[in-house]
Parts: structure tokens; sequence; C-alpha cells
């Protein structure tokens, strides 16, 4: 199997897809964690699904799944945004649940607020409807691979 | 306080709310125990569940969705006998240390102050055996629903 950082940098270049990245990470598998790219952007979409079930009743999705897809999210977003080569590690992730997530696709988009040396800052959020009414806002703290090469 | 004339304990009430969850149940979660002041829950390491695949470490997320949920049951042990649905507000998670590829991870999670509409809770995580050691801290407030209906969730 390839290697990780040669997999980010086809990615990076075009010569791979996108999705080939995320199914390499077992959890987002788990997830179903899919990646949509218009230009540059990247929209990342947590396909409805029975696994990702809270409360049944409602059916309301389970705050922990849409807050790991946001973790994820964030992280695939560093690799190919930033050409991290390594998976960078979670040093905190802080979640608002703002509206119940309804039993329908979630869709997250992810901004790196700072770019240090060491450390990644990055927001998230994540909407069903429209993404001007965010049903979660993630901020979340990533370290970075100390080698660049 | 006891409740020695109930026909479930708060671990049977902990039980059912997992069973519930269809997502909690998907990741293996097992409740440990459950007192009024102190819920553990366990998630195995499991190959779907890695996060890095370079190394083999639990996702981050996996690890979330058991403090998020055991949050929950903190709270349902402080309100016990009664059931009350409790969305999240808000969950910060530190991660301390990543958990050794193979390791099953505990936590444990503590309601440590409940007024009429907010639950603030506590939670503390380490891999399995190594209860000293933290992998993970979390610090979370739930909101009360007023649902006269809540309990059907977990069969009262």
């Amino acid at each position: 199997m390839k290697a990780l950082k040669t997999l980010i940098e086809e990615c990076r270049a075009g010569e791979a897809d996108y999705q080939s990245l995320i199914d390499r990470v077992p959890y987002a598998r788990f997830l179903g964690i899919q990646v949509v790219a218009q230009g540059d952007e990247l929209t990342f979409v947590l396909p409805k699904h029975d696994n990702v079930v809270g409360n049944p009743t409602l059916p309301a999705l389970h705050g922990g799944a849409v807050a790991g897809f946001m973790e994820q999210a964030a992280i695939i977003f560093i690799l190919l945004q930033m050409g991290e080569p390594r998976v960078p590690k979670t040093i905190d992730f802080t979640i608002d649940y703002l509206r119940a997530g309804l039993f329908r696709d979630t869709y997250a988009e992810c901004s790196v607020t700072r770019l240090g040396r060491r450390i990644a800052n990055v927001h998230i959020s994540a909407w069903q409807k429209n993404r001007q009414e965010p049903i979660t806002i993630a901020r979340a703290h990533f370290l970075l691979s100390d080698d660049a090469g | 306080m006891t409740n020695s004339s109930l026909p479930y304990t708060r671990l049977d009430v902990c039980n059912r709310f997992l069973e519930s969850v269809r997502h909690s149940v998907v990741l293996g979660l097992e409740v440990l125990s459950a007192e009024e002041h102190a819920v553990r829950v366990r998630v195995p390491w499991r190959e779907d569940l890695v996060g890095n695949p370079e190394t083999g470490v639990m996702h981050g997320g996996a690890i979330f969705a058991m403090m998020d949920h055991a949050g929950g049951m903190a709270v349902t042990c402080r309100t016990f006998p009664t059931f009350e649905i409790t969305p999240t507000i808000d969950f910060r998670v530190d991660h301390l240390r990543g958990p050794a590829k193979g390791a099953a991870v505990v936590c444990e999670a503590t309601c440590y102050r409940l007024t009429n509409h907010v639950a603030f809770v506590r939670i503390t995580t380490w891999e399995e055996g190594s209860e000293d050691e933290p992998i993970a801290t979390g610090l979370a407030t739930y909101t009360r629903l007023k649902i006269e209906t809540a309990g059907k969730v977990v069969g009262q």
C-alpha cells in the first residue's frame, strides 16, 4: 500500500481522488464520510445512515458521531490544504450544539484560523438545510508533525 | 438516597439508555458501573475505529462519542429515578496523550452540578488498566428537556 504521504501528494497534484485519502482512515469509512471538491473548496458529507443515529424516537443524529465527523473533516482538510505529510494529532476539540441534527445528510466546511509551525487552529461548521443555519460549530487545535520532509 | 424499593437500578437505566442509542451500540460501548456521582463506560479497540492508519491509534471521534454519551448518563444518574432527555449544549475534550494500539478505553463521567435547566459534567478517560494516567479530559454542559414521556426511551 502506498505511503500516506505519497497519497496526499498525489491528491494535491490532482492525480488521485480525494476520497481515496478518506478511505484510508478506518474510522472515516465507519462513519461513511465523503468529500466534495468544488474548485479549491472542500465540503465534507456525513450521509444519513442507521449507524450514526443517536435518539431513535426523533430520530436524531448522535452528537458524538457529528463531532467525530467534524474532527475527521478538519484532519483531512489540514492534510489536503496544508500538505501536512502526517496525520495531525488533535490537541483539543470544542463543540457547540446549536440545533438538533435531524436524520438527514450533514455537511461540514473547515477554515484554518491560524497556521503556526507546530499548531493549527481550525474552525469547523456543520449544517443540514443551509450553511447559514449550522447545527454545530467547533474549534480545534491540532499538533502538526515536526519533520517537514 | 436509597431507592431499594425501585425495580431497576441506575445501571439498569444506563444500560437501557445505551441500548436505545444506535450509534453507541455500533461503537460497542459498555456501561461498567453507574453510581449517583460516577458512571463508567468502556469502548473496545477495533480495527474500524482507527483514526491514524500508520499508528493504529483509535480515532478521537470514537473516544468523544463515548465521553459524550457517558456525560449524558452521568446526568441520568443524578436525576434517577426520573429519566430525562438531555441534549449536549457544549463539550470540550483535551487529548492528553494517544491511547496505545489495541487498548480499550474507559471513561468516568460525573455530574458535579445539577440546576433546574442545566447539568455540568466532567469526564476523565484512560486506557483500560492505566487509571492513573488519563489520556483525555472533558468538560460539558447538558440541558434538561422537560418532556413527560422521556421515560419511554428506557422503558419506564
